[in-house]
C-alpha cells in the first residue's frame, strides 16, 4: 500500500446493542503482516469484524477501511476478503460455482470469474473436488472455499472470523498453512479465534478482546514471556508419578509437585521456559514412561487471567 | 445450464453490468431451487389448463339457440306461440283468446247510475241483472274473460233482495218461479234485461271465428337480430332498427324517450366509427342468433376474465408472495447475505438486481403461458380465419398486465418481508385480500375511487384499455348485452378504461395505468432501499 492510511483503522469506537455491549471503546490500527484477534466468545470479536465491513453502524467512534466509512461506501470491499463466521452456504452450488458467482459481483466476466475461482480454489487445496456441490463438502472444505471467496479478487486485506472453527486438524493445519501463506505475500490478515494455540502457531501479532475491551495489542511473545513469570502448572501422564515427582522436587524451577488423579503427575513452576528446558534431561534420567505432556495454564483463559491481573 | 444455454445467456448478459448479470443470475437458480417456486409456477399453469378445458368445451359447442325474449313459448296452452299471439293481438294469457278466436265487441251498456235500466236484444252479454230469456245460447264458449255462465247447473234464487240480502257468484245464475233468471256473468241470449240499481251490465257481440295455422315456436327464436355485422358501423347513426317479429309494435313503447316507439338509437363516438352507447326500446332486436353474438362475446368473456381473474388477480398475487417475499429477507435469515454483501455493491444495487433476477424468471413464465393461451385461443376462437390475430395483442397485453402487476407486488412484498421479516407474510396475505376486493370492485365499478388505491386496480384498468385498442367493438359487444337485455359475462369482465384524462382515448389509459404501476413499483423499491441501507446485519 503506497499510501499512509492502515487498511484498518478504529478510533475510539464502542458498539452496543442495546443494554448489551458488543465492543467497548477500541481503538486500534492494523496494516501489513497477520493479526490474531483472540478473545473468549462474547468478547467482541465479530461484533468488531462486522463493524470493519458494514454490517454494523458504530454507536461511537469511528471505523475506517483503507480510510473510507464502510458503513457508508462500499468502495473498500473492492480490496477487503471476509470470511464471516456463518456456516451457511448455497448448497445446491459447487465449490466453482459458488466462487465464480462471488467473483463476478467484482465487475469481472464469467472467463475471468471462473479463472480466478479455479485459482484460488487451488491455492487452497480443492481444485480436485471444485465441482462437487457444496453441501457434499466437509465443514473443513466448506471453510477453506469460504476463504476461496474471500481471495477471488485478491485483495489486499483479508478479514477471516473464526476459520478455524469446527475443523478437524488436517482442514486446520491446512487452513493455518493457507493464511501464513497470504502473510509471507504480504497481504493484511486478521483472523479471530478463541484458541490461543492456533493464533500461536500462525502469527506473534496479536489483538486481545474480552467483553468487549481492547485488552492487549502486540507481540505475542512479549506478551507469553510475561505470563512465563506466572505460577504454571505442567501435567505428565506417567506409569509411576511418585517416583517421577522424586526426582522433579530436587530441580530450581519447580517448587511443588501434586498428584491429581491416578497416573498423572502435576509440577508447579515459576518459570515455564525453564521447566520445559530441563523436562527432557528429568524424564530420560529417571526412566519414567511418560506417555503425554500437557500444560493446562497454556491457553486464552489463563492468558486473560493473568492480564486481567487475577491469578489464574 | 447446458454449454448452448450458457453461450447464449453471456451474449446477453455481457451487454449488462455484470453484477446485475450475476446477482440476477444467482436469484433465478435460487428460486429454481426452491420446491415452492415450481409448486406456485406448476399450480398456475394446471389453472390455466383447466380453463383452457373448459373454454375449449364451451367454443367445441354450437350456440345453442336461445329466446332471449320467451316468445316462441305458449303461454296460455292455446297453441299458439306468444310472438304469433303479439302479431294478431290476442292474449298470451288467455286460452281462449287466439290468431283467429274472434273477439268481443261491446255495442252499449246499463251503467251503476244510469236511468234507463232495462235493454233488449239478442246480445252476447256480461253483468249482472234479471234476464227474461227468449232464448239461451247453452253451448257458449267464444268469451274474453272467465265468469261465463254455467247453464247446465241453475238454482232457484234465494228469498230476499239481490245485491242487498244476498250476493249472486260470478258466473252463475238462478231461476225465480215465474221463469225469470238473475244472471251474473257472461251469456249469449236473447230477450230483455233489467239491471238492478248499483248493478252492470254491457252487451255487443262476437266477430267471426277463423282458422289461423298455429306457427312453429322456432320461428320466434333468434327471430329479431341486431342490424348490425359486428365490422362496419359507419352508416349506423341513420338506421332506423325493425322490430322483426312485430311484438314491439304490439305494444309500443317508447323506452328511450326519443319520441319514435319501437326505435334503437346509437350514439357513435366523435370518429363515427365506434358504437358507444345503444339506448333500445324494448322487444326491439331482444332477440339476436346466439351463434353469431354469443360466440365471439363469449370468446372475448373468456380471454378478459382469464387475464383479469386468473392472470392478474391469482398468478399475480400469488407468484410475488411466494418468490418476492423472501428475495432478500431469506439471504438476511440464512447467514448467505454476508457473501453477497461482502462485495463491492450497494445494497440498494442489490435489491433492485433480486427483484430483477425475480422478474426475469416470473416474467418469462408468464410470457410463454400468454403465448400458449393465445395460440390455443386464436386457433379455436370463432371467425372465418385460421387463426385469429386480433387475440393476440390483447393476450400480450394481459402479459404486460401481469409482468407489472408481478413487478409492483413483487417491490411490495419484497419490502414487507424486509420491513417486518417475521409477519411480512401476514401483512402480504392481508394485503393480497384486500387487491382481490379491490379487484373485484374495479371489475364492477371502475369508476369508483377507493380501489385506486390497489395495484389491481391499475392492472384491470391496463387490460380494458388495451382490450379496447385491439378489439374496438368490444363496446359494442356490452352495449348490445346490456341494451337489448342478452345474457353475456362481458359486461362484467370488462367496461371501458376509466383513467382516459376526459380524452376517450383508451391509448391514454393504457400510457396512464403503466406509468402508475411503474410508479408503485419505483416507490416501493425505494422504500425498501431505504429502509435496507440503514439495517444492521447481525
Amino acid at each position: 500500500m503506497s499510501d499512509k492510511t492502515p487498511a484498518v483503522l478504529v478510533d475510539q469506537a464502542s458498539k452496543w446493542y442495546g443494554e448489551v455491549i458488543g465492543i467497548n471503546d477500541v481503538s486500534l490500527a492494523i496494516d501489513g503482516g497477520v493479526t490474531g484477534v483472540l478473545g473468549p466468545n462474547g468478547a467482541g470479536k465479530s461484533t468488531l469484524f462486522k463493524l470493519l465491513m458494514g454490517r454494523l453502524k458504530p454507536s461511537q467512534g469511528s471505523v475506517r477501511l483503507f480510510g473510507v466509512d464502510p458503513w457508508t461506501n462500499t468502495a473498500p470491499y473492492r480490496r477487503v476478503g471476509y470470511v464471516s463466521e456463518s456456516e451457511r452456504m448455497y448448497d445446491w452450488m459447487t465449490a466453482l460455482d459458488f466462487v465464480t458467482t462471488l467473483a463476478r459481483l467484482h465487475g469481472m466476466t464469467r472467463e475471468e470469474a471462473t479463472a480466478r475461482a479455479e485459482h484460488v480454489l487451488d491455492f487452497v487445496g480443492l481444485s480436485d473436488v471444485q465441482n462437487k456441490e457444496l453441501g457434499k463438502y466437509s465443514k473443513g472444505m466448506r471453510q477453506r472455499v469460504k476463504i476461496a471467496h474471500a481471495l477471488v479478487h485478491d485483495p489486499d486485506l483479508i478479514i477471516l472470523d473464526e476459520p478455524l472453527h469446527g475443523c478437524d486438524p488436517i482442514a486446520r493445519t491446512s487452513i493455518m498453512n493457507v493464511i501464513r501463506e497470504l502473510g509471507s505475500q504480504g497481504k493484511t490478515v486478521i483472523i479471530s479465534s478463541h484458541i490461543l494455540e492456533e493464533i500461536e502457531r500462525i502469527t506473534e501479532q496479536i489483538v486481545i478482546l474480552h467483553n468487549g475491551r481492547l485488552l492487549a495489542l502486540g507481540n505475542l511473545h512479549a506478551i507469553r514471556a510475561l505470563l512465563d513469570k506466572h505460577p504454571h502448572r505442567i501435567l505428565l501422564t506417567c506409569d509411576d508419578p511418585r517416583h517421577l515427582a522424586s526426582e522433579f522436587i530436587s530441580e530450581d524451577p519447580v517448587y511443588g509437585v501434586r498428584f491429581p488423579e491416578e497416573g498423572k503427575l502435576e509440577i508447579q513452576t515459576n518459570d515455564l521456559s525453564a521447566a520445559h528446558a530441563i523436562l527432557p534431561r528429568v524424564i530420560v534420567d529417571s526412566g519414567a514412561d511418560v506417555s503425554a505432556i500437557e500444560n493446562p495454564d497454556d491457553n486464552l483463559e489463563s492468558l486473560l487471567g493473568y492480564l486481567i491481573g487475577g491469578d489464574s | 445450464m447446458d454449454a448452448k444455454g450458457r453461450a447464449l445467456s453471456e451474449t446477453v448478459w455481457t451487454r449488462l453490468d455484470r453484477k446485475a448479470g450475476a446477482i440476477t443470475e444467482l436469484t433465478i437458480r435460487q428460486l429454481r431451487h426452491r420446491i415452492s417456486t415450481w409448486v406456485v409456477l406448476i399450480v398456475g399453469a394446471l389453472v390455466m389448463a383447466l380453463l383452457l378445458a373448459f373454454y375449449v368445451d364451451a367454443i367445441r359447442d354450437d350456440f345453442e339457440p336461445v329466446d332471449n325474449d320467451g316468445d316462441s313459448v305458449d303461454w296460455d296452452n292455446d297453441g299458439y306461440p306468444q310472438g304469433q299471439e303479439n302479431k294478431y293481438g290476442t292474449s298470451d294469457w288467455d286460452g281462449q283468446e287466439y290468431p283467429g278466436s274472434g273477439y268481443y265487441v261491446m255495442t252499449g251498456e246499463v251503467d251503476w247510475n244510469d236511468d234507463s235500466r232495462s235493454h233488449s236484444g239478442n246480445h252476447t252479454w256480461e253483468g249482472q241483472g234479471y234476464l227474461d230469456a227468449e232464448w239461451v245460447d247453452l253451448d257458449y264458449t267464444g268469451n274474453r274473460w272467465s265468469g261465463l255462465i254455467d247453464w247446465g247447473e241453475v238454482n232457484p234464487c234465494p228469498e230476499g233482495d239481490v245485491l242487498d240480502d244476498w250476493w249472486p257468484d260470478w258466473g252463475e245464475a238462478c231461476t225465480y218461479d215465474d221463469g225469470l233468471y238473475f244472471v251474473s256473468g257472461k251469456f249469449r241470449a236473447s230477450g230483455s234485461v233489467n239491471v238492478p240499481e248499483n248493478g252492470y251490465m254491457q252487451w255487443g257481440h262476437m266477430t267471426l271465428e277463423s282458422y289461423v295455422e298455429p306457427e312453429p315456436a322456432s320461428m320466434y327464436i333468434d327471430e329479431d337480430g341486431i342490424l348490425w355485422d359486428g365490422e362496419d358501423v359507419s352508416d349506423l347513426e341513420t338506421i332506423v332498427e325493425v322490430d322483426d317479429d312485430g311484438d314491439c309494435l304490439a305494444d309500443m313503447n317508447d323506452n328511450n324517450r326519443n319520441g319514435i316507439p319501437c326505435d334503437v338509437i346509437w350514439i357513435l363516438d366523435a370518429d363515427g366509427d365506434e358504437i358507444i352507447e345503444i339506448r333500445a326500446d324494448y322487444n326491439v332486436n331482444e332477440d339476436p342468433e346466439e351463434s353469431k353474438y354469443l360466440g365471439e362475446s363469449s370468446h372475448r368473456t373468456f380471454i378478459i376474465g382469464t387475464g383479469k381473474m386468473a392472470f392478474v388477480m391469482m398468478l399475480g398475487i400469488f407468484i410475488p408472495l411466494f418468490l418476492a417475499l423472501g428475495l432478500v429477507r431469506d439471504e438476511t435469515e440464512n447467514g448467505t447475505l454476508h457473501y453477497l454483501l461482502s462485495k463491492p455493491i450497494h445494497r440498494a444495487e442489490f435489491i433492485i438486481y433480486r427483484l430483477l433476477g425475480y422478474l426475469l424468471l416470473a416474467g418469462t413464465y408468464i410470457l410463454v403461458l400468454v403465448l400458449l393461451m393465445a395460440l390455443v385461443t386464436s386457433l379455436i376462437g370463432p371467425g372465418d380465419s385460421l387463426i385469429r390475430l386480433s387475440d393476440f395483442p390483447v393476450w400480450l397485453g394481459i402479459g404486460l398486465a401481469t409482468v407489472l402487476v408481478l413487478a409492483a407486488y413483487g417491490a411490495l412484498y419484497n419490502t414487507l418481508g424486509l420491513i417486518a421479516p417475521k409477519y411480512g407474510v401476514y401483512f402480504c396475505i392481508i394485503l393480497g385480500i384486500w387487491e382481490f376486493i379491490m379487484g373485484m370492485f374495479t371489475m364492477t365499478l371502475p369508476s369508483a375511487s377507493v380501489p385506486m388505491l390497489s395495484i389491481s386496480h391499475w392492472a384491470l384498468q391496463l387490460i380494458d384499455a388495451i382490450v379496447l385498442i385491439a378489439w374496438p367493438d368490444t363496446l359494442q359487444y356490452t352495449q348490445i348485452a346490456s341494451a337489448f337485455g342478452i345474457d353475456s359475462g362481458l359486461p362484467f369482465f370488462w367496461q371501458p378504461p376509466v383513467h382516459t384524462l376526459d380524452t376517450q382515448s383508451p391509448v391514454v389509459a393504457l400510457l396512464v395505468s403503466i406509468t402508475v404501476l411503474l410508479l408503485i413499483t419505483v416507490a416501493m423499491v425505494g422504500i425498501g432501499q431505504a429502509s435496507f441501507k440503514n439495517r444492521e446485519i447481525m
